[in-house]
């Protein structure tokens, strides 16, 4: 007896279920890191020294940023979880390598203090958080952004690296294929004009774009790791890079150049499938990847510069809210009678 | 064999091999019991016996206080003498009135069973009276008056009786038990419930991973006299896959069916018992038992051998013998009455066995959670897993918000409180917890619009008679 009450003591006593699966929350944001990792070695290895500099810098200054805020905010810190190191990540991955380092920091903390811990921290916030970063950077420093660099492969330093333009903003330069073949060569990203080889530059990744977002291979392996892990579900992307390929076909695009370049795959593995910013339910998801789909192509087609993705997805987060309002079918769901409306308000509060 | 399932649900880890195929062992009868006066789900009783009163086994000690068909009663386990009548801790952390007998080692007692019944010959009402003198209830956990779920209301046909053997909680293995050492009961106790209720059609319901057993039952199911002559039994494998033995989803999985909204088995033709009462109902005909023991697993990392005991019904856990329980105080963490998806946690092991608790786990450290929340990072992994197709982190938002109408859209009511989402969640947010609080809100909400309705209309209604 006596044994039993001093026992009680340290007892736990909590509601039901007692046990729990081994995934915590820290285990997503470390598989969402090995999936990127691919994208990131590659990029590094094709960038050179600025693109390593840039993801260094972009991780330090998102993981001090957020610490430092919720330091001065008296919380307690949470570099521990990681999202901000995926944030950080994410950020330098759609940056061109050649972004001035302060720029990049910059970017950052804008990043994880305005666009996450402003609204609450890590599951409170609107948007993505390295999208906002991005497209931070891209309002204020517009030229610095929107320039390219040339892969000149690893050793190469920043002063060394030649800028040229992206396959998409040829594309949008020129206005057609065999326009782009041509300035593929004049800009010296693929050696002949051919149609597939440009397809498979594209998919390999050797060719002016963003740390991370060149290699279309690679960014699939890590998707294939994180649908596997069932860390992302396969909706919204799937959707996003469906529609984008129907619009495209139907505005007159080659479908296949449309989704391969920029940053199309890329966005929709990783930046659609955000926890936080992207809707809950399946109905949800699967609107949400297709109007980020869409708005994507229009932008591409219509707008100033090609920037159709980052906007795309941070279009479609602020309607969120709402598209978590797709429910899915219940079990032992019921449509209401009319004629009845006692009855079912009774069914329904036992 | 066809295997059939229902969408979503987890795979657990099962923690079932501690047990898993070890007999039944009878436990002595302790030197006390305490039983607790109201065991099911249902109307209050009342205690018909006083301190100091001579009790034998079998006898009733507890009934209903008022006549209603939502209560049944409760008898005494051991023989011996009334020691206490007292408010106590009972395995749900309620405090309700218990009758503490000690066992009398010189008055020989005996026990006091009913006279057997022929099930076979006896009309519907004398069937179901039996039924509920024997004080049965559903032993799966929930408790629920066994003879009122017998006898549905005649405008809810029945197709269906379904035996639920599908022990889908870790730990636990006493339905696996039964199935093994007492088919034969189950198929009496499946053909008594079918000749009541009419319904001709019977399905055995179990997890794949006992499917070595499905000859053995076959085997029974032919041997049973009566069982050709009441109509059919089959046996419906299922996936092994939580929450495989809610009665809801073994219906969709062995059926097809849903349970509407709201609804109960009955609205989706079926009856749903579990075998351990199958069985309870069988020895209730053929040798007049009343419900006083029951089959229930110990075990867990902090249980030095676990094992599948019979113990009569208010043992306490510290009065069995060290051989039946022996716990390992240093690595003990948590005290579990069910599994660990569903049961209670409780302060102490001071708490009765009861009509409904289907197993006593005796938790480790390693073995149970002790994470604090986080923040919900939204990943979703709760609605992909609920069973119900609910939206957890929806109504979670929802009830933090005090909005209870949004919690309802997204499937408040719905919730079978399965712990599923609460398992899979990677913030560690005790999803199902806050579900039940918010149940209790509107249930409170109701109740207040209903009373403020009831005084309008009491307002309302003098004034055309002044008129």
């Amino acid at each position: 007896m006596a044994q039993n009450e001093s026992l009680s003591q340290e007892l736990f006593l909590s509601s039901s279920p007692h046990i729990a699966s081994k995934v915590a929350a820290r285990n997503l944001m470390t598989n969402v890191l090995i999936a990127l990792a691919p994208a990131t070695v590659f990029g590094v290895l094709i960038y050179g020294i600025p693109a390593l500099l840039n993801i260094l810098v972009s991780i330090v200054a998102a993981v001090a940023g957020e610490s430092l805020f919720r330091c001065i905010t008296k919380q307690d810190i949470r570099a521990k979880d990681l999202s901000a190191v995926v944030t950080g990540l994410l950020l330098a991955l759609v940056l061109p390598p050649t972004t001035p380092l302060w720029m990049t920091a910059l970017g950052a903390v804008f990043a994880v203090v305005v666009a996450k811990e402003f609204f609450g921290g890590l599951g409170a916030n609107v948007f993505n958080p390295a999208l906002i970063g991005r497209a931070f950077l891209l309002m204020s420093f517009p030229a610095s952004i929107a320039t390219w660099a040339r892969p000149l492969g690893f050793g190469t330093t920043l002063t060394d690296a030649v800028t040229g333009p992206t396959p998409l903003g040829i594309f949008k330069l020129s206005g057609g294929l065999p326009g782009v073949g041509a300035d593929f060569v004049a800009a010296g990203l693929a050696k002949t004009p051919d149609y597939w080889t440009t397809i498979k530059t594209l998919f390999i990744g050797i060719h002016g774009g963003t740390t991370g977002e060149s290699s279309i291979l690679l960014i699939l392996v890590g998707a294939i790791f994180l649908l596997a892990t069932k860390t992302i579900d396969w909706r919204a992307p799937l959707t996003m890079i469906v529609s984008a390929c129907i619009l495209s076909l139907i505005l007159g695009m080659d479908p296949l150049f449309s989704i391969f370049s920029g940053g199309l795959i890329f966005g929709a593995f990783f930046m659609a499938t955000d926890y936080v910013s992207a809707p809950l339910t399946a109905k949800g998801k699967l609107i949400f990847g297709c109007g980020a789909g869409i708005i994507a192509v229009l932008i591409r087609v219509f707008g100033n510069y090609p920037e159709g993705v980052s906007y795309g997805i941070l279009i479609m987060n602020a309607a969120t809210p709402f598209l978590n309002r797709f429910l899915q079918k219940k079990y032992g769901f019921v449509p209401k009678k009319k004629p009845a409306p006692a009855g079912g308000a009774q069914g329904g509060t036992k | 064999m066809a295997v059939s399932t229902f969408k979503r649900g987890l795979l657990l880890p099962t923690r079932k091999h501690a047990t898993e195929g070890t007999p039944v062992e009878l436990a002595p009868l302790p030197k006390q019991v305490v039983i607790p006066i109201n065991q099911h789900f249902g109307a209050p009783n009342k205690c018909l016996v006083n301190v100091g009163d001579h009790v034998r086994r079998g006898q009733k000690i507890a009934d209903a206080a008022a006549p209603g068909p939502m209560t049944v009663p409760v008898h005494a386990s051991i023989s011996g003498v009334v020691k206490k009548i007292e408010p106590r801790t009972q395995s749900n952390n309620t405090e309700g009135i218990c009758v503490t007998i000690e066992a009398d080692p010189d008055a020989a007692g005996g026990e006091e069973f009913l006279p057997p019944l022929d099930p076979f010959t006896c009309t519907k009402e004398e069937a179901l009276a039996r039924i509920r003198e024997a004080g049965i209830t559903g032993m799966g956990g929930a408790a629920f008056p066994c003879h009122v779920k017998l006898n549905p209301p005649p405008n809810k046909p029945i197709d269906f009786i379904i035996a639920d053997g599908a022990e889908c909680e870790p730990y636990l293995t006493t339905d696996e038990a039964v199935l093994t050492e007492k088919p034969n009961m189950l198929i009496l106790g499946l053909t008594i419930v079918m000749k009541i209720t009419g319904v001709k059609k019977a399905i055995i319901g179990m997890e794949d991973n006992k499917e070595k057993l499905i000859p053995m039952i076959e085997r029974e199911i032919r041997l049973n006299e009566q069982a050709a002559s009441v109509g059919e039994i089959s046996i419906g494998l299922c996936k092994t896959r939580y929450p495989q033995g809610g009665e809801k989803l073994l219906i969709t999985a062995l059926t097809g069916r849903e349970v509407p909204s709201g609804g109960l088995p009955m609205d989706a033709g079926c009856i749903v018992q579990n075998v351990g009462t199958l069985v309870a109902i069988a020895e209730a005909f053929t040798l007049g038992k009343p419900l006083v023991d029951r089959d229930l697993t110990v075990s867990g990392g902090a249980c030095k051998m676990p094992k599948n005991i019979r113990a009569p019904i208010g043992t306490l856990l510290t009065d069995l013998p060290p051989v039946f329980m022996e716990v390992d105080y240093d690595k003990l963490k948590k005290i579990l009455f069910g599994g660990p998806m569903m049961g209670n946690a409780v302060p102490n092991l001071n708490i009765p066995i009861q009509k409904n608790t289907s197993g006593i786990i005796l938790l480790t450290a390693a073995e149970t959670v002790a994470e604090l929340e986080g923040p919900c990072i939204r990943c979703g992994r709760c609605i992909r897993n609920c069973s119900a197709r609910l939206s957890p982190v929806i109504m979670n938002m929802a009830l933090e918000a005090g909005d209870l109408d949004e919690a309802v859209a997204a499937g408040l009511m719905d919730c079978i409180e399965c712990g599923s989402c609460t398992f899979m969640c990677p913030a560690r947010i005790k999803l199902v917890q806050r579900f039940r609080i918010g149940k209790q809100r509107l249930r409170i909400r109701q109740q207040a619009q209903q009373a403020a309705q009831a005084a309008k209309a009491a307002a309302a209604q003098p004034a055309p008679a002044k008129t």
